[in-house]
């Protein structure tokens, strides 16, 4: 397939899954909204078994690759539904969902102490978002705010472009990629990877006492993370005691003298 | 090195939920809802960390998720102060009244919705009517002709004159 087929089919899937998403944000309560919703699904269910038919058999293992399809499509497709529900709880819930599937996601790609933070993290997270809604939610019904989306054709548009430049240079990327280095196009291959024997280089470069192989994954974790980075982990604590007094600075001032001043 | 078409699945997943949250940050105007759209795009962005992470076969990208998790963690505590605090000023939730914070050439970015929103219509309580009109000299309900409506529709119209004390 040449360049520009190539571009253009990933242009029309990205246009496709943009289109469903527009007719799936909230605008108006009105029943006619109904049928918009219903082909906005259908849209952006094709676009995205168009994105999945893109996919190769990759995994050696049937089970993994099943459990990833499967993961990938609850994790976007409650994406969908958080950004295009009428009510913040309900938003709440679906995010929840992309959570739990991504957690999988990573547990599948062997992030085993990533996959619990996430969830354990997240979950604490969820259950504030979940306290927030319901002390500043309105008492009768869904507020009109949360009915009508505010320019949802430009946020589509600008969600298109978007998606088309990633997804179709990492489709190019792979294509060209997967050929043998003689019929690759110049320039276009992955150049940033580093070859196989540098990897192996560095990987021999770093110290032994960091990366062991005879430990698990946590501790090789923590080692990287406590040996390597250390500073950085320094920099994050600070950081987040400065949100944390930052934000019961804001919150405790006084609106009646603002207004005064 | 690891499978590059694994890779470009998980990448373009990672892509995905990216875009889905740049839209759903862009188009909702829920304070909240915008705050999880923003965590949507982290989530994004995680999952691409760690599968370039396990493709590479080092623990830098898991290492970074880490620290993206704590700066998640740090804008969910400032985000959700700034909400409390902008809720408390206008007790509404929604993004677009607080368009005053714009530069100050640009013109405002008002729809007929928005523009409806800003001047809140004052209702008042409805009580039942009964009793006698004012100004009818006490006299019993039927010896008046007209009708308690009919006579508040009147009373509307007429202009109302104030007695000089």
């Amino acid at each position: 397939m040449g360049e520009f087929e190539l571009t253009l089919s990933s242009l029309i899937v990205v246009v496709l899954g943009g289109l469903g998403v527009y007719l799936l944000l909230p605008r108006g309560t009105n029943s006619s909204d109904r049928a918009a919703r219903i082909v906005g699904s259908l849209l952006a269910t094709i676009s995205l078994v168009l994105i999945a038919s893109n996919f190769g058999d990759v995994l050696p293992n049937k089970t993994n690759e099943l459990t990833f399809y499967l993961l990938a499509a609850v994790s976007i497709i409650s994406a969908v539904l958080m950004i295009a529900s009428h009510n913040p709880v309900i938003s709440a819930l679906w995010f929840a969902l992309v959570l739990l599937s991504n957690s999988g996601l990573y547990l599948l790609q062997g992030a085993e102490f990533l996959s619990a933070a996430t969830i354990i993290i997240y979950a604490g997270a969820i259950i504030v978002t979940f306290l927030f809604v319901i002390m500043l939610a309105q008492p009768n019904g869904a507020a009109p705010y949360d009915l009508h989306s505010r320019e949802p054709l430009l946020s589509c548009t600008a969600g298109v472009i978007l998606a088309w430049t990633l997804l179709g240079t990492l489709h190019y990327a792979c294509t060209e990629e997967s050929k043998p280095l003689s019929q690759r196009h110049a320039g276009a291959s992955m150049a940033a990877l580093p070859s196989p024997a540098l990897v192996a280089k560095s990987l021999e470069a770093q110290p032994e006492s960091i990366i062991r192989a005879d430990k698990g994954h946590v501790d090789n974790l923590g080692r990287t993370l406590f040996l390597e980075h250390y500073v950085a982990v320094e920099v994050v604590g600070m950081l987040l005691l400065v949100a944390v007094v930052g934000a019961v600075l804001i919150v405790n001032r006084d609106p009646a003298k603002l207004t005064a001043a | 090195m690891g499978n590059l078409p694994l890779l470009n699945n998980y990448l373009s997943v990672g892509a995905i939920l990216f875009t889905l949250g740049l839209i759903g940050f862009l188009s909702r105007r829920n304070l909240i809802v915008m705050f999880l759209c923003a965590e949507l795009m982290l989530q994004g962005v995680s999952l691409t960390l760690v599968g370039f992470s396990t493709f590479h076969g080092s623990w830098g990208g898991q290492v970074f998720t880490i620290f993206s998790l704590a700066l998640a963690g740090a804008e969910a505590a400032v985000a959700l102060a700034l909400i409390v605090v902008l809720f408390r000023r206008n007790e509404t939730l929604d993004i677009s009244l607080w368009q005053d914070l714009r530069e100050a050439d640009q013109p405002p970015v008002l729809d007929e919705f928005e523009a409806d929103q800003l001047e809140p219509e004052t209702v008042y309580p409805e009580l039942t009517r009964s009793g006698v009109l004012p100004g009818q000299g006490g006299l019993p309900p039927h010896h008046n002709h007209r009708t308690i409506d009919e006579a508040i529709e009147e009373q509307r119209h007429e202009p109302v004159e104030v007695p000089h004390a």
